[in-house]
């Protein structure tokens, strides 16, 4: 048993670590920015999963805790808690990347949009297009 | 083609197992099995609620709100900042759209809109509840806001946006919202400043409790309980910004769609 728990959350941390590499794939390789982002989500979510991951221990006899205080009037309280509380700094540095990851996610989906309204594509590989045909055009006009 | 879908099958692999054998060794400390705290961990977790060790102590229970508002306060009070420039850049890109209002109130049937009623003020409860207890238990500013802007969500699809606008929720006043909120936040990290500039005492900035060289502090404790100090004034503002932004970002992203189209005509735009 001792053995298994350990095998098990290195299976977990992997396969963070493979649904990060996935996300990557999704962010270079698909062409359309509504699934760059559903990607660049998963991206950032499997991040804060995987450092969330980081700050847990295993807490030999008994279950690990959330890193508050709550027996605050006794002076034993803070002590009491270390023995059994989880690490609280990934916590708080995940907390501001998933606030800037929404105002993140926020602006480009409103960009996609925009660009979609103009364009009448979000795939990346057809704005390319769009935008070589106008170029050639503007050539065209000046040599003319 | 299929040669280069090859070598991208093979480098994402070669990724995945370069990155998790790196992790693994202890490319970001002994991972998954530790069963010790680090000492850093130690420090946060021992000094979070100490009335003993006054001049380290964030004086708040919560560790997490501890770190996010008191011992790494400036990092919190720029990530506020850049939600703010996305919204106001989301603001920006809709430039010239009117949010017209008087085309009828239409909606969702009158069994949705009672439930919408009765469950709002309570989703609204839940909001401040969840920002009141941020130094007590998990949760906080952040959290206890986006919970209140869902209840604008409720609104705007089970009513429009016409009643959201007739009950004074309109762009400006979000947006003067979303400001104050922020105005908030700063005047409360150059509080204990202006008032040690005031009476001639050294203090600093994003000071909480008493320091070294400082003796001025926020009041700890509110009828017995422990109010974190400027803890308590950081998350209120917190959730004031940040349930008016989300807000604001909603009824932009509902606005009509021949609208936003002639606005990017050119047309429309006073």
């Amino acid at each position: 048993m001792s053995e298994l728990i350990p095998y098990l959350l290195t299976v977990v941390f992997v396969s963070f670590v493979i649904n990060l590499v996935i996300a990557l794939y999704g962010i270079f390789a698909r062409p359309t920015l509504v699934k760059k982002i559903i990607a660049l989500t998963i991206f950032s979510d499997s991040l804060n999963s995987l450092a969330i991951f980081v700050g847990y221990r295993m807490v030999p006899k008994g279950v690990p805790a959330p890193p508050v205080v709550v027996n605050y009037t006794s002076p034993q309280g803070p002590a009491q808690l270390a023995k059994v509380a989880v690490d609280p700094l990934p916590q708080a540095l995940v907390l501001t990347a998933i606030v800037i990851g929404l105002a993140v996610t926020l602006f480009m989906v409103k960009v996609t949009m925009q660009v979609y309204r103009v364009y009448g594509t979000t795939s990346v590989r057809k704005l390319e297009r769009i935008e070589q045909s106008n170029r050639e055009e503007v050539e065209e006009e000046v040599i003319e | 083609m299929r040669v280069t879908d090859l070598v991208v099958a093979a480098s994402i692999v070669a990724l995945a197992l370069l990155l998790s054998y790196a992790m693994l060794l202890g490319g970001i400390g002994p991972v998954p099995v530790r069963s010790e705290l680090r000492t850093l961990a130690l420090n946060y977790i021992l000094l979070t609620y100490n009335p003993v060790k006054i001049i380290y102590s964030a004086l708040a229970p919560e560790g997490v709100t501890a770190i996010v508002w008191d011992y790494r306060g400036l990092d919190t009070y720029f990530e506020t900042a850049v939600m703010f420039l996305a919204i106001i850049s989301v603001v920006a890109l809709t430039h010239g759209c009117k949010v017209r209002i008087g085309l009828g109130r239409g909606g969702m049937s009158l069994i949705v809109k009672t439930t919408t009623r009765i469950l709002m003020p309570l989703i609204v409860l839940a909001g401040v509840s969840i920002t009141m207890h941020g130094w007590l238990t998990p949760g906080g500013g952040f959290q206890g806001g986006a919970t209140i802007a869902v209840a604008t969500v409720l609104a705007l699809v089970t009513y429009s946006l016409d009643t959201l606008a007739k009950h004074g929720i309109r762009k400006k006043v979000l947006l003067a919202m979303r400001s104050a909120g922020l105005i908030g936040i700063a005047l409360t990290a150059v509080a204990l400043l202006l008032v040690g500039l005031a009476i001639g005492v050294n203090a600093y900035i994003f000071q909480n409790q008493e320091r070294v060289g400082s003796p001025l502090a926020f009041p700890a404790y509110f009828g017995g309980t422990p109010t974190g100090g400027s803890l308590l004034f950081y998350n209120l503002f917190e959730a004031f910004a940040v349930s008016a932004g989300l807000s604001l970002v909603i009824i932009m992203a509902s606005l009509r769609e021949s609208e936003v189209r002639s606005a990017l005509r050119g047309e429309g735009v006073e």
